[in-house]
Formats: C-alpha cells, sequence, structure tokens
C-alpha cells in the first residue's frame, strides 16, 4: 500500500512536466490546427536559456522561467508570423514537413552552438527532498509540479479572460466569420504560437531541473505531448492538466512493472494513444464536438 | 501564346524524358566496367566502391519514396512511420539469416511478406484514424518497433541482437558491389511498375476516389477499409523489400541504421519534391535529394569547401540546409519540380507568388 502510495506521488509530480508540456502543445494544435513537431525543438530552446542564465549568471533556475516564456514568445510569435503563417491553407501533410524542417534546423543550430554534451542545472536544493513517512518528495519535482499547474492556470486566464484570449476562442471557432469581426488574423494566429511556444519555453526550463539535456534531448517530448492531449481531449487547457498527470501515472506505474518496463516508454505511450484513439476519440475529458 | 507554352512544355517533357533515359542507362551500365573482363580489355573504371555504395543508396530511396507514394501519395494518408517496415524487412532477412542460417535468396522473399502482414495488422485500427490523428499514430509505430527490436529480451538474452546489433555472415560471391547494386535497382524496377500498374488499375481508382473524397468512395461501392489497408501493406511490402536488401548488404544491422527516424521524413520530402501521386516523380527527387543529402554531407567526389567551418560543423551545417530547404519546398513547390515538366506550367516568379498566396493566411 505505500508502495502504491508512492507510486501515485511520483506519477503525479512526472506529470507536471507533461503537463506544461502538454498546454502549449494542445494550444496549437486545437486553436491553430497545427501539429507542432518543432515543439519538443522549442522546449530544449528553453532548457538551454535556463541552463544559460544558471552557470554564467547563478541565477535561481526557477527564476529564469519567465525568461524562457518571454523568449519562446517572441521566437514562436516570429516563426508563426513568418513562416508558419504561409501554409495554414496547405494540406496538413505540409504543416507537418513545415514543422519538421523547424525543428530540424533549431536542433542543429542548438548543436552548433551548445555542441552534443549533456547539460545538467543542479541547484544546491536539488538533492533534497520533503519526507512524507518512508516517500521521499523531491523539493524540485514538487516545485516543478507547482510551477507546471501555475502555467496552466496562466494559459487558462489570457485564454478567458483577456481580449487577445477572446479573439483566440474566436479564430478557434470560425476563422472567417473572426475575419468579418475585425480581428486581425495574422497577428492572432501568430500570439497564439507565440503563446504555445512560451509554455514550451516554461517546460524546458521544468525539465532542465530533473534531467540533463542534450538538443535532441526534446525529441521524445514532442510524441509524448500528442499522447498528453489526446489522452485528456483536446480544446481545454483544464483537459490537458488531466491529460498530463494521467500520462505521469501511467509512465511510473508503467516503469514499476517487473523487467524491462523502463525501456518500453515510448511504446507504453503509443499503446494507450492508440487505444484511447479507437474507444474514446474525444478524451478522458473531453465532449464530442 | 497557349500553343507556345504548349510546345515549349513538350520540348521540356522530351528534354526530361532523354534525360532521365541517359541517367538509367548509365547508371545501369556503368558498373559493368568494373567486371574483371572489362577491366581487362582496358575500359575505363565508371564504378568504384563509391559510386555503388552510392548508387545503391540512391535505388534504395528510390524504393522508398515510391512505395511511400502509394500510402501517401495516391491514397493520401500521410504515412509518417513508414521506416518501421524497412527495419521489419532488415530484421526479418537478418534474423532468418544470422539466426536460422537460411540462404540470403531464401530468406529476401519473406521481408516483404513480415513487412505486409505486420503493416495489415497494425493498418487495421490506425487507418480508422484520419489526418493529424493517424500521421503521428503512425509515428508513434515507426518509433515503437525499432524500440521493442533493441530492447526485447527473453530468458535475459537479447533476441534481436540487442542494443550491440545484429551481425549477418558476408554474402561469398564475386563483384558483390555490382550484385547489390543491380538488386537494389531491380527492387526500385518492381516499386515503379507497381506503381504504375496501381494508377491503371480499379484498385488504384479506387485509391483515388479514397484522397478525394472517402465518404463518396464508399457511397460510389469502395471498400474503402480494405483498400487501404491492401495500399498500406503494399507500400510496406516494397519498403521491406529494400530494408531486407540493405541488412545483407550492409552486413550490420542495429536500431540506428535499420530504424532511422530522418528516413520517413526524407522519403516524404522525396515524393513532395518529385511530384506526389505520379509514377517517376518519387525516383526522380529520391534522386536529387539523395545526391544533395551525400553532397551536403561531404561524400561526394565534388565537395563544397566552406570557409570558417570545421569537419565537425559541416554534417551538422549540412541539416540545417536540409532543413531550410525542406521549408522552402513545402513553402514555394508544393506540387513538386514534376510540376514544371507536366505541361501545366513553368517555374517563374508568378508560380512561387502563387502557390504561396494560394496557401498562405
Amino acid at each position: 500500500m505505500a508502495d502504491f502510495v508512492q507510486l501515485v506521488i511520483l506519477g503525479l509530480l512526472a506529470g507536471g512536466v507533461y503537463v506544461a508540456v502538454g498546454v502549449g502543445f494542445g494550444l496549437v494544435w486545437g486553436v491553430l490546427n497545427i501539429v507542432n513537431l518543432a515543439h519538443g525543438a522549442l522546449v530544449i530552446v528553453g532548457g538551454y536559456i535556463t541552463w544559460q542564465l544558471f552557470s554564467a549568471f547563478h541565477l535561481d533556475p526557477f527564476l529564469t522561467l519567465p525568461v524562457d516564456a518571454v523568449a519562446l514568445f517572441v521566437i514562436g510569435y516570429a516563426l508563426q508570423r513568418g513562416v508558419i503563417n504561409r501554409i495554414i491553407r496547405a494540406p496538413l501533410l505540409f504543416t507537418f514537413l513545415l514543422t519538421f524542417g523547424v525543428n530540424l534546423v533549431i536542433i542543429n543550430i542548438l548543436l552548433l552552438i551548445f555542441g552534443s554534451d549533456f547539460r545538467s542545472v543542479t541547484p544546491h536544493y536539488s538533492g533534497q527532498g520533503l519526507e512524507l513517512g518512508s516517500v521521499v518528495v523531491p523539493y524540485v519535482r514538487l516545485a516543478s509540479l507547482a510551477a507546471a499547474i501555475l502555467l496552466a492556470a496562466g494559459l487558462a486566464f489570457v485564454l478567458n479572460r483577456t481580449r487577445i484570449g477572446l479573439a483566440i476562442h474566436a479564430i478557434s471557432s470560425d476563422r472567417d466569420a473572426a475575419q468579418l469581426v475585425g480581428i486581425d488574423l495574422r497577428h492572432a494566429y501568430a500570439v497564439t504560437y507565440g503563446l504555445g511556444a512560451a509554455c514550451a519555453g516554461v517546460a524546458g526550463g521544468l525539465i532542465a531541473l530533473i534531467q540533463a539535456i542534450t538538443p535532441t534531448a526534446g525529441e521524445p517530448y514532442t510524441l509524448q505531448a500528442f499522447v498528453v492531449v489526446i489522452l485528456g481531449g483536446l480544446g481545454r487547457v483544464s483537459a490537458t492538466v488531466v491529460g498530463g498527470l494521467a500520462f505521469g501515472l501511467v509512465e511510473v506505474f508503467g516503469q514499476s512493472i517487473p523487467g524491462s518496463g523502463s525501456v518500453f516508454a515510448n511504446a507504453i505511450a503509443f499503446g494507450l494513444m492508440v487505444v484511447v484513439l479507437v474507444t474514446r476519440p474525444q478524451g478522458l475529458m473531453g465532449r464530442l464536438r | 501564346m497557349i500553343s507556345s507554352t504548349i510546345s515549349s512544355n513538350r520540348r521540356w517533357r522530351r528534354i526530361f524524358l532523354v534525360l532521365g533515359a541517359v541517367v538509367a542507362a548509365y547508371a545501369v551500365l556503368a558498373p559493368l566496367t568494373s567486371l574483371d573482363f572489362a577491366q581487362s580489355a582496358n575500359v575505363p573504371l565508371l564504378a568504384d566502391r563509391l559510386w555503388f555504395r552510392l548508387a545503391t543508396y540512391i535505388a534504395m530511396f528510390i524504393v522508398m519514396a515510391t512505395a511511400w507514394n502509394i500510402i501517401g501519395g495516391i491514397t493520401g494518408y500521410a504515412a509518417f512511420g513508414n521506416v518501421a517496415f524497412f527495419g521489419i524487412g532488415a530484421y526479418t532477412t537478418g534474423m532468418l539469416i544470422a539466426k536460422a542460417k537460411w540462404p540470403f535468396l531464401v530468406a529476401l522473399p519473406l521481408a516483404p511478406v513480415v513487412s505486409a502482414a505486420f503493416a495489415a495488422l497494425v493498418g487495421l485500427p490506425l487507418l480508422r484514424l484520419r489526418g493529424h490523428y493517424f500521421a503521428v499514430a503512425s509515428l508513434g509505430v515507426g518509433v515503437a518497433v525499432g524500440e521493442l527490436v533493441q530492447n526485447i529480451d527473453y530468458g535475459g538474452q537479447p533476441v534481436f541482437g540487442g542494443a550491440s546489433g545484429l551481425f549477418l555472415p558476408i554474402l561469398s560471391i564475386n563483384n558483390r558491389g555490382l550484385f547489390f547494386f543491380y538488386l537494389m535497382v531491380a527492387a526500385a524496377a518492381i516499386a515503379i511498375a507497381v506503381t504504375w500498374w496501381v494508377l491503371r488499375s480499379r484498385f488504384g481508382y479506387g485509391l483515388i476516389a479514397i484522397r478525394e473524397n472517402e465518404e463518396a468512395a464508399a457511397v460510389i461501392g469502395v471498400n474503402t477499409t480494405a483498400y487501404k489497408v491492401a495500399a498500406y501493406a503494399l507500400a510496406a511490402a516494397l519498403t521491406g523489400l529494400a530494408g531486407g536488401i540493405f541488412s545483407q548488404w550492409n552486413v550490420f544491422i542495429n536500431q540506428d541504421n535499420a530504424f532511422p527516424i530522418e528516413y520517413n521524413v526524407q522519403m516524404i520530402l522525396m515524393a513532395l519534391l518529385g511530384g506526389t501521386g505520379t509514377v517517376f516523380g518519387p525516383a526522380a527527387g529520391a534522386v536529387l535529394l539523395q545526391l544533395l543529402i551525400q553532397f551536403l554531407g561531404g561524400s561526394l567526389p565534388i565537395t563544397l569547401n566552406l570557409p570558417f567551418v570545421s569537419d565537425t560543423a559541416r554534417p551538422i551545417l549540412a541539416q540545417v540546409i536540409l532543413g531550410l530547404l525542406l521549408i522552402l519546398v513545402v513553402i514555394f513547390v508544393p506540387r513538386g519540380v514534376i510540376d514544371f515538366f507536366g505541361g501545366r506550367t513553368r517555374l517563374s516568379l508568378s508560380y512561387l507568388r502563387r502557390s504561396l498566396r494560394e496557401t498562405s493566411l
């Protein structure tokens, strides 16, 4: 029983990162109808910004998260405005290939700048944890989960309570009607992608805290973000939060299976996705649209 | 004006066909100069080891791009994980030769059979999905199969050679390079012939109907599930055949060279560059893109010496250029270069501007 409780706690903590990775991906997919294969690369850009600020200026990694968000928002806005907006009306294969091309360029530029060495962010409190009976909860994991929930709440606030959020809702439900009522589509699309990238940046900062990063370390997160969004259901931030936490639980319980469960992370994630898609395509929390 | 465009397009098409025939004839005849009797007759050597390696790779990508075209171009299902079939083909042949000691030519026909059976099996649930869902689910298959092959253990022993890979005995024949080159070219010819047949058959018309409108296709009596699964399995069989030849040619296979994720995108880009849904487009795209990749990677006799670029940065820079090329092709030449030869249009600034306007926000 104590084992079970520990696994649940670890699973929810692991889910924090997936929430952070998933919300930005889900926003871009739900509103722009783009499966953003560059998401993992944007995540790792955030990770490198955190690592750079931490190693050069000894900034606390959690304080660098807003910097990640702002920097990635600017990159994402420019990317959508300059490149991705050009193929919005093309078939989906083209958005796939385009974002994959962006992914390739970003990863290899990172390789040129930082090389392929492993970089890790280890603040002085990284080894410490909170003891709850027999269960030890690392502070970093706990704070990451809190930061991820805050990020999701912030995103939900922007989408539901601000003017640009209303515009994003409008383009998501009817692009042409949104244009008719005076919304600047190019700007609104770019802001949406920028917000998604900003979430990716924050996720990257959190990931740099819990694992060593390389320029290619973001790739698994693209597929995982996709599974998280499907698991929760497309279209709402709260659904993605549930999906992320559920994915964390599945991962931790999968790894605890005796035998080499830990090396089948992708296979488990993928199998789960197919099961959900075939049996409950609207996701755990979704409503059929 | 119109008649001059048509005649100029006819001229272009003729130039294109002659060029293709010359390249094909050169590719088929040049290897013969490496045979012993040709060498003793002082024929200049046109094909050395490097040539064979490059040409076999090009033929391999012709197979994969042409096979992808059947499911992605003709049927319109954006398969993103076809490399799984390449790897399954490679491991089928590899396991039969290395573990069961089968002769190569007996083991090879099983590669397409196993790949096609696997594709039919996963295709039944996957092809119910559409659009983004199918694309990412098939990508997931590509990733997951590679991971499973590397990590499956039985009684503590890796079943498929594990992380250290699988070594095959070297085939003991003369002119090995020549043999594998012709074998791969034969596979490419089969792939192209199959595409040609598909596009002229009732089956192919059904696939095109599915691409254009799946509901309408079902209404006019196309058994969409059977057609889609058959197209997926056909593409898998051809890709698996290339994988089977690759395993004996390369002698060593592991997760990295049998399931390279980048092949997924390369074969799609080749089909796109040449023109999807056509017979020869993917093959032309494969030749162009593979030459470009090898050129950027520095494995061609002619290389590009950039100032300020170290040898370690070179392959990375090549990837950056490849990514930028991918972006430019998708934005500006979405229907492939074959558009310029097919008698419809010509490459001009207004063509680029038009394709930008058609898809832009």
